[in-house]
């Protein structure tokens, strides 16, 4: 908790020290566009965090996933070379704030108060969030009112929407936060957590993986959440380019192709283990 | 001669309270946690045979092994420097400089580390980095001239990240280095000063020539310490995203989820670096000591 207190502090600091910047001199920021700087530096700066299958490490230590691919795909039609920076998702907004990445392409659910600090592109993908839960503490269940109750554990993981969503549709219950999701999972498999919440398919694959001690409640997500690019306030050009981009890559088919890929197929399994 | 040491009834006791211990914690893994244990999967996180050339390779855990020790020597050294002048100020000199290596060391002392590598990561890392406009150079560096930055620190790419850590670090440990060499300082006598006062030497050739020398002794033993707690305090720089020991077992447990295998072999290769860290420079101390006896 004391983690987030300070995360926080830092962000309303980072924010109101570039909100100082953009006061003193707006021109800047209309002459030259990330557009413009990304093409001469030739790199696109991509800020993202490890979340199943959106973005891992191989064996390699290479990433793969999703995102990686957007990503990649996303430069290549920009005729430059990608560079990852992996980043704690709980300070990820904060860092693209203060200019260490260009944009985020990591999974990011547009909302309302992120969008009040950063620019949101047009969604390029929709997740829910769903529910995993321990059979031997919190077995039988069937709906997601099941779960509000006073005596129930929830883990999900900091600064996610699945920790909103928690924090909004089981209010009774405890919320615990995690870093990652692995160790969310590893709490309810501990059984100190009744259940977790979290971006599908993870709950989906971690029931499939511990049929023994997990199970799905209900199979659909229940909540629907556009995702989109996070960039920097002010640039209107570059979110125009990233929205057209998405349009492009959407019509052509390809973020589907992508999508089936990573989410209903287990072909790449084999990269990480 | 030396006397065999004789075991008491307390050795038993403790023994038996250790190995109690053990059974325990094993009993905990085993029976209270449900987790299934898959040792075959981390060999390759460790060391890899690379696809392409057929060649071993070092895997994720090891690179961020390596990481953590050029972070650990890198920020020592920047520790060195700030800590050794600071020390200097606080051994003497005006009112004023003592009053600032005091404000220092007070400040830094009484912040924890990880908000100290917050700030500096994101305001006063990019704020150097873009005034001496390091990232532009660093990417527009010759091959040749990447291929030593990446032996040196870290690759080109996480250059500027890792130099945010490593002055975040060296200002921290800095300041109980400062405290080290004010220490090694006074506890040469009095006499020594005054000795060179008497033979009309300045202050600085008193303390080059007399004092510091002397001072090494007290201070060596401690910066030792000092080193390894580095690389120990060295794990905090994984908030801010250095490919670190423990950021990269994070990575791998986020990927993974194999939680427990990945900790203990994180734990392990912190343990053999400091540890075989302290017997190495404990040998150095003996010799030095056996060579100054006559």
């Amino acid at each position: 908790m004391k983690k987030i207190s300070i995360l926080m502090a830092i962000a309303v600091l980072a924010v109101l020290l570039f909100s100082c910047g953009n006061n003193e001199k707006p021109a800047s920021g209309m002459n030259s566009s990330l557009i413009d700087e990304i093409q001469k530096r030739g790199v696109l700066k991509v800020g993202m965090s490890t979340f199943m299958p959106w973005a891992m490490q191989d064996k390699t230590g290479e990433l793969i996933g999703f995102e990686i691919d957007v990503a990649k795909r996303l430069a290549e039609d920009m005729k430059v070379k990608v560079e990852f920076v992996p980043t704690k998702w709980s300070g990820i907004i904060p860092a693209l704030l203060t200019g260490k990445f260009d944009v985020i392409i990591g999974g990011m659910g547009i909302r309302a108060e992120r969008n009040l600090k950063v620019n949101f592109s047009i969604p390029y993908d929709y997740t829910g969030m769903s529910i995993v839960a321990n059979k031997s503490i919190a077995g039988g269940l069937k709906t997601l009112a099941d779960f509000n109750r006073k005596d129930f554990v929830i883990a999900a993981r900091i600064g996610t929407t699945a920790a909103d969503a928690v924090k909004k549709l089981l209010p009774l219950a405890e919320l615990k936060l995690f870093d990652d999701e692995s160790q969310a999972v590893q709490e309810l498999l501990n059984r100190n957590a009744h259940a977790v919440v979290a971006s599908s398919p993870l709950p989906a694959y971690q029931a499939l993986k511990n049929p023994d001690s997990l199970y799905m409640p209900f199979e659909e997500n229940f909540t629907r959440e556009p995702i989109g690019f996070a960039l920097r306030k002010g640039d209107v050009d570059t979110l125009n380019f990233f929205n057209s981009w998405i349009t492009v890559v959407e019509s052509e088919g390809w973020l589907k192709e992508r999508k089936y890929y990573w989410f209903n197929t287990r072909e790449w399994a084999s990269q990480i283990e | 001669m030396e006397s065999k040491p004789r075991l008491t009834i307390l050795d038993f006791v403790l023994s038996a309270v250790i190995l109690l211990l053990a059974v325990f914690i094993f009993y905990r893994i085993k029976i209270g946690l449900n987790y299934r244990w898959r040792w075959d999967f981390i060999c390759q996180y460790i060391i890899r045979i690379d696809d392409a050339t057929g060649k071993a390779v070092p895997g994720l855990i090891i690179r961020g092994f390596l990481i953590t020790i050029k972070l650990g020597i890198w920020s020592t050294i920047t520790a060195l420097i700030i800590g050794i002048f600071m020390g200097i100020i606080r051994s003497g000199g005006g009112l004023a400089s003592r009053l600032a290596g005091l404000f220092y060391i007070q400040l830094i002392r009484n912040i924890p580390p990880i908000v100290l590598v917050f700030i500096f990561y994101y305001f006063l890392g990019s704020f150097i980095i873009e005034l001496t406009g390091l990232d532009r150079i660093v990417y527009n560096s010759p091959d040749s001239v990447k291929n030593i930055l990446s032996f040196l620190f870290t690759n080109p790419a996480r250059f500027p990240v890792f130099i945010s850590a490593v002055i975040a670090m060296g200002v921290y440990e800095g300041a109980y280095i400062t405290e080290i060499v004010r220490a090694g300082i006074s506890s040469v006598g009095k006499g020594q000063w005054e000795a060179g006062k008497a033979l009309g030497m300045k202050r600085t050739a008193i303390l080059k020539y007399i004092v510091l020398p002397q001072a090494i002794r007290y201070i060596l033993p401690p910066l030792a310490g000092q080193f390894i707690s580095t690389i120990k305090d060295s794990a905090i720089v994984s908030v801010i995203s250095v490919q670190e020991l423990t950021f990269q077992g994070l990575e791998i447990m986020a990927s993974t989820y194999l939680t427990f295998e990945i900790w203990i072999v994180i734990t392990l290769l912190y343990f053999i670096l400091t540890f075989s860290c302290s017997i190495v420079f404990e040998k150095i101390f003996i010799y030095t000591r056996r060579s100054r006896s006559f």
